[in-house]
């Protein structure tokens, strides 16, 4: 870690407004009663205490993104018949978009900025390479604010992340009396923190380390979910498990949309007259259509098997690929606004205690 | 709510003939409640009723159609079931009803604008009219009437309307209920510009999670919905305002004359969209023409699903 | 040859096969002047027309929309546009929640008969529609003064009320 600086509260609107310099800058906002991250304006009603609504993912996984766009070429008339050759194919004209935008995201949480670290390892391996994904993390930088009062939805030191944690975030600020104590995680992190705005933290250290203490003890004990690998597929066909576990869900994608760490997409081409654009758009596996086949056929048909897949994901089959990496961030988006209030560590740790009666 | 010992008394009693018995049991905090499903008589223990239970329990009517179901109804949610009813989407031999008296049920935004964040709810104290709430360390002390949901303040119909069990005695309370709820009075006073501007702006920030139709009891086209076809393609996949804007107002049209205002809808959006509005707007419309109220008799008819060769309030075309 | 000369609007007509749309072709076959913003799309019965197809169009960009079927009693179908008549009337209503000027829809009965009546239907709402100009567009970004006019409202809690 290196050095430690201080933001004091007067001074974060105009490091905010510092920051705008030739990147775009995303905060959280208070819209209604919902806190979501908007493109920084003057005068908006910035929201820096309670956990945004939605995670920061849209920053560099968007809810959509135009992957390429088209357009029907005029077809050169051939003299004659003024129609144009019929035989001929209509030329397309293709353009890629690739992300250039320089964004930095202020205010996220540590839970929400870690979770595209989480799903790094779909969109970055050694075989593939998303250019989207990857362009637009390259080109975010997250300054992230530590958690001083987790709530009881919140559960980041069971699935690997705590309060302060520095996955995925460029600066992390926690929040002391007056201010912020800053640290750069990163070089680009550093370059940000060259602000005349930012005076020595150095004196703040312990008053930010009890921040912190206070806040784990207010987590309480994490719960170890490592075992859920196993159950969860253990309980792959146990139906009635999962049709008592489901029993509550309305199916909707809230928990999917509000998610750090879902990273399952659609691709489609949305056409008006002769252009369009081919877009890939956030998906849910809550949906009936997330596995609708082109024969007609759907291998998940009810809820229980979508939300079995939702818990399973997330517990079981991702940690077997990915070197026991729950690809869940606890931030407890799911269950806070969940309409049904499902709660997922329920679920997992009914997976986890479950035994079999018949046996 | 009260009657909570003779309510589960009544479960209890009809559990051996029923498959489930649908109600609330506490959530993952004081202020949270959440749908129980009592399918052992050990669950009744769980049951509880009262200002938290404001989840509208008949959405799940018409995805256990063949089962054999009890539900816990407030008024609202029993308006529900009987527009269900009406427009036999379910079938009444298969369900039994408990009905209760309402008192209103709260209003989770309203008091986060009042006490901040409640991240850290310890517990939560209803006691005659008065909600105490301890967030951390600290107790804070509201007016129920101030925090409950918006549709309490004008609710006409506290009482379940239908039921096999009632619990404990009808309130024939119809005093202190606004005729109109404010927002649409100050909504009213806004131009159309300023309106078209207001709903881009709610409209953009839609996520299109679908929680307000699942949520929904009149939502019954479940996985069949139109807003995610690809043919007819009534929207695209782009989550961008004008196609929000579209698939609400595909709500908004298939539940003209049938929308019960239970406010599952404006509940379950996590984004705070207010959708009661569009939907109590639509209603003025329906009760202005057609002098009708859904969801109030069961043998009723849908204005949309018939006519009147001549119409009373429709008036001529002129041109 | 078209009445507004160079600043066409578009005007999307849903007309029933029987009457209305039977009605513009024998105004065709007439020869009564219209104007040509009109742009018409042939539904079986005015029964047929889901209000949706209206919205729709206006998210689309439309400048206005007008539904035209069998006069009240003359449906083909017997019942269509009694029901068409319900659905319609709800929608014009409903319009300006939305904040899309009602005066840009507008249903009628038009029988196959009747072209001069036609002729005085496109002619009146082509007028009515050039008079309002182009529709809002939902597309379009809000303008910086409309973010500040609803920050404001939010501000002195006026505006919908619902968030305060």
């Amino acid at each position: 870690m290196s050095e430690k600086k201080f933001l004091k509260n007067e001074s974060v609107i105009p490091f905010i407004e510092g920051l705008a310099g030739g990147r775009k800058v995303l905060v959280p906002v208070c819209e209604g009663d919902a806190v979501i991250y908007r493109p920084y304006r003057k005068d908006c009603r910035l929201e820096l205490t309670r956990m945004p609504t939605i995670s920061p993912k849209d920053a560099t996984f968007p809810r959509t993104e135009t992957l390429m766009t088209f357009k029907q070429a005029p077809v050169a008339k051939t003299e004659g018949d003024g129609e144009g050759d019929s035989d001929a194919q209509p030329k397309l004209e293709l353009t890629e978009t690739l992300p250039e935008e320089k964004v930095v995201v202020f205010g996220s949480r540590p839970c929400g900025a870690r979770g595209k670290s989480i799903f790094t390892r779909v969109y970055e391996t050694e075989d593939v390479k998303d250019p989207y994904f990857i362009g637009r993390r390259d080109n975010t930088l997250f300054v992230s604010i530590a958690c001083a009062a987790p709530e009881t939805t919140c559960f980041c030191t069971s699935v690997g992340g705590g309060p302060a944690d520095t996955t995925g975030s460029d600066v992390i600020l926690i929040p002391v009396d007056g201010g912020y104590v800053a640290e750069a995680v990163t070089e680009h992190g550093a370059e940000l923190l060259q602000s005349d705005l930012l005076t020595s933290g150095a004196d703040k250290a312990g008053e930010a380390e009890a921040v912190i203490q206070k806040s784990m003890e207010l987590l309480g004990d994490a719960d170890d979910f490592s075992i859920a690998r196993e159950k969860l597929i253990e309980l792959f066909d146990n139906d009635e498990f999962w049709f008592d576990m489901s029993a509550k869900c309305i199916s909707c994608g809230t928990c999917t949309y509000l998610c750090p760490t879902c990273y399952c997409f659609n691709i489609t081409d949305e056409t008006a007259g002769k252009s369009g654009k081919r877009i890939r758009t956030w998906d849910t596996c809550m949906s009936n259509m997330f596995t609708m086949e082109a024969s007609g056929h759907n291998p998940r048909t009810s809820k229980a098997n979508r939300l079995k897949n939702r818990v399973g994901h997330k517990f079981s089959y991702y940690p077997s690929l990915h070197d026991k990496v729950i690809a869940c961030c606890g931030c407890g988006r799911c269950i806070k606004s969940c309409p049904a209030a499902v709660d997922i560590r329920e679920i997992v740790k009914s997976a986890q205690e479950y035994e079999d009666v018949n046996e | 709510m009260t009657g909570l010992e003779e309510l589960k008394t009544k479960i209890l009693g009809a559990l051996p003939e029923l498959d489930v018995v649908i109600g609330w049991e506490q959530g993952y905090d004081a202020l949270n409640a959440t749908p129980l499903f009592i399918r052992k008589p050990e669950d009744v223990e769980r049951l509880i009723i009262g200002p938290l239970c404001a989840h509208n329990l008949a959405t799940y009517l018409p995805g256990l159609k063949d089962k054999k179901v009890g539900i816990v109804v407030k008024g609202c949610d029993s308006r529900a079931v009987i527009e269900l009813l009406q427009e036999k989407l379910i079938n009444k031999d298969n369900i039994t009803i408990f009905g209760l008296k309402c008192d209103g049920v709260v209003n989770l935004n309203k008091i986060r604008k009042k006490i901040g964040d409640l991240g850290q709810i310890r517990k939560v104290v209803f006691d005659s009219g008065i909600i105490t709430i301890t967030a951390g360390e600290t107790d804070h002390q509201l007016k129920f009437s101030e925090v409950r949901m918006d549709k309490c303040d004008t609710c006409k119909y506290p009482n379940a309307l239908l039921f096999d069990h009632f619990i404990g005695t009808p309130d024939d309370r119809q005093n202190g209920i606004e005729p109109e709820h404010i927002s649409d009075a100050e909504f009213e006073k806004m131009s159309l510009e300023d309106r078209f501007a207001f709903w881009k702006q709610e409209m953009s920030r839609c996520v299109r999670c679908y929680a307000c139709r699942n949520a929904c009891p009149m939502c019954v086209c479940r996985d069949h919905c139109v807003a995610v076809t690809r043919d007819p393609h009534w929207i695209s996949q782009e989550n961008d305002t004008a196609d929000n804007w579209m698939f609400q107002m595909i709500h908004v049209m298939h539940l003209t004359g049938r929308c019960v205002e239970c406010g599952e809808c404006e509940r379950a959006c996590p984004m705070d969209i207010p959708l009661m509005l569009l939907r109590r707007q639509m209603n003025k419309g329906v009760r202005d023409v057609f002098e009708y109220e859904a969801g109030i008799d069961p043998q009723g008819k849908p204005p949309l699903l018939t006519f009147k060769v001549e119409e009373d309030n429709i008036p001529e075309r002129e041109w | 040859m078209p009445v507004y000369d160079g600043k066409e609007l578009r005007i999307i007509g849903f007309l029933c096969n029987w009457c209305s749309y039977a009605g513009a072709d024998t105004a065709g076959v007439g020869r009564f002047q219209q104007p040509t913003d009109l742009r018409i799309i042939k539904v079986p019965c005015s029964g047929r027309i889901d209000p949706l197809f209206i919205l729709k169009a206006f998210q689309g960009g439309a400048d206005g929309v007008l539904v035209s079927g069998c006069h009240p009693r003359d449906c083909h179908y017997a019942e269509g546009n009694y029901y068409a008549r319900r659905r319609l009337e709800l929608l014009k209503r409903f319009l300006p929640v939305t904040g899309i000027d009602p005066d840009r829809f507008e249903y009628t009965w038009v029988s196959a008969s009747e072209a001069p009546r036609w002729q005085h239907v496109v002619q009146t709402f082509t007028d009515r529609i050039h008079k309002l100009g182009p529709s809002p567009l939902l597309a379009a970004p809000l303008t910086d003064a409309e973010m500040a006019k609803l920050q404001s409202q939010v501000e002195a809690g006026s505006g919908c009320g619902c968030h305060k």
